[in-house]
């Protein structure tokens, strides 16, 4: 199910401007990886080309390999919609959608993957919402409009929505940033859960929670307005927080700088 | 919640008892290698306190990781800083368990407490043993009446380590200088022990209550 994920040399453009340049790391299988560093510092830049998002933009192109196992996401003859159905994503502000009950929101991506037959999608709705820790408190309002949850219940809904579909990666672009910390706390203990059978990546940017969370951590950094952002040091998170190797991840970690 | 975290707490402290326990275990036997001048005895505590030296290095590891990543506060910051504290003072109390083996070792086959001071050696060695395993018990319940009663513990062994004093500069005293000198390093190690025992005691009283009071104020009746 999971996958490990290498990228070889990746740099990403918006236009002619290069917004990250020669990004090389591997993320393992069944772990928690957490970008952080400064903002503008390219790591959500980075995160999005893990999954072919980045190329949404007008202009926007990235340069290198992805590798998702063995497969480049970059490769000839890739769809991009199949990339983010095994790369699924959680963005920063829960967005369910709002004209959707919350049993559709599971089942939206399922049902556009074609699956049919209520008892199939009944089945994985609630496995969907159970796998979110959500099931108990939502499972007797289905029905109701997903937009009416709190914040951190819908970032749940998200995530549910998210793996409904069996992706193999999630990557989550600051997940928490809108959440209060009780919320913050249940999504990081539901991220914890989720890397038994999930490789996740998340960008964030408060370093305490990639301390709390992640298994590795990277961090990213720019050397100047309108430079390209690059990965200075990725390596176990206890080592990171506890004696990172280099003094600009010490420096930024220690609030020195950034 | 956190899991993973309240699992790491948890192994600070059991660390902690688990530590006492060793170092309480080889006061005992530190005592039985001096008066019984038992090789074997000594030679096992000398080599045991590795362990206790793996603990502490490996408890120190862990509370950096939990202050690194976890961001501790209230009572399991408290928990913490004093879990590193008292795992310094346990680490202290093995050594010298570990100096009072090694005084019996050096003088084996011979015995270094003569007869008539044999009394005063085997209550302290028992006092030391019991406030050993006293720390310990207190760490575990964090129970403040226990605490209160380590420190009279240790008013017993202060008491024990005059009366060994005034024993040896006694005139009766005729067993010359290089035993009076063993059996003044006894004492005093006897005595430093228990000290980092009380140290543990006033540890935890500030875990429990975050002021730096003397256990008998908060203890019950």
């Amino acid at each position: 199910m999971a996958k490990r994920i290498v990228a070889r040399d990746v740099s990403a453009y918006y236009g002619a401007f290069r917004a990250i340049e020669g990004v090389s790391l591997t993320i393992e299988p069944k772990s928690i990886t957490a970008l952080i560093g400064p903002s503008g510092c390219g790591k959500s830049t980075f995160l999005r080309t893990l999954n072919r998002m980045h190329e949404v933009i007008a202009g926007a192109r990235v340069e290198g390999q992805v590798l998702l196992d063995d497969e480049d996401l970059y490769g000839e003859g890739v769809d991009a919609t199949a990339v983010r159905r095994t790369v699924g994503m959680v963005f920063q502000r829960p967005n369910p959608f709002p004209t959707m009950s919350i049993y559709d929101n599971v089942a939206a991506g399922l049902k556009l993957n074609g699956v049919k037959g209520k008892q199939r999608l009944d089945e994985a709705v609630e496995r969907s919402l159970r796998g979110a820790n959500l099931w108990t408190e939502v499972k007797d309002r289905l029905g109701k409009p997903g937009a009416g949850l709190s914040g951190g219940q819908q970032q749940r809904l998200c995530i549910a929505r998210a793996i409904a579909v069996e992706p193999q990666v999630l990557l989550m672009d600051e997940p928490c940033s809108a959440l209060d910390p009780i919320s913050t706390l249940a999504i990081e203990d539901l991220m914890t859960e989720l890397k038994d059978r999930y490789t996740i990546v998340i960008v964030t940017h408060n370093m305490q929670q990639a301390a709390r969370v992640s298994d590795t951590t990277g961090f990213f950094t720019i050397d100047g307005p309108g430079q390209p952002g690059r990965l200075v040091e990725i390596d176990a998170t206890e080592k990171i927080f506890s004696n990172p190797s280099e003094k600009r991840t010490e420096d930024y970690i220690t609030g020195r700088f950034g | 919640m956190r899991d993973t975290y309240h699992e790491q707490l948890a192994e600070v402290g059991d660390g902690l008892i688990e530590m006492s326990r060793l170092v309480g275990s080889a006061v005992s036997k530190a005592t039985t290698a001096l008066l019984d001048a038992d090789l074997d005895a000594a030679e096992q505590v000398i080599a045991g306190d590795e362990q206790v030296n793996a603990l502490y290095r490996q408890l120190d590891d862990v509370a950096v990781q939990l202050l690194a990543r976890q961001q501790p506060v209230a009572t399991d910051l408290r928990a913490i800083v004093t879990g590193l504290r008292m795992s310094s003072d346990l680490e202290r109390v093995g050594d010298y368990a570990v100096h009072i083996a090694k005084v019996a070792r050096r003088r084996h086959p011979h015995s270094v407490v003569p007869i008539e001071l044999r009394a005063t050696i085997l209550e302290m060695g028992q006092a030391a043993t019991r406030i050993a395993v006293k720390a310990g018990t207190v760490i575990a319940t964090r129970d403040l009446t226990l605490a209160a009663q380590l420190l009279a513990d240790d008013d017993t062994i202060d008491a024990l380590h005059a009366q060994l004093f005034s024993q040896l500069l006694s005139p009766s005293f005729t067993h010359g200088v290089e035993a009076a000198i063993d059996l003044a390093l006894v004492g005093r190690y006897y005595e430093r022990l228990a000290d980092h025992a009380v140290a543990v005691s006033h540890a935890v009283t500030y875990l429990v209550t975050g002021e730096h009071g003397e256990p008998e104020s908060y203890a019950s009746e």
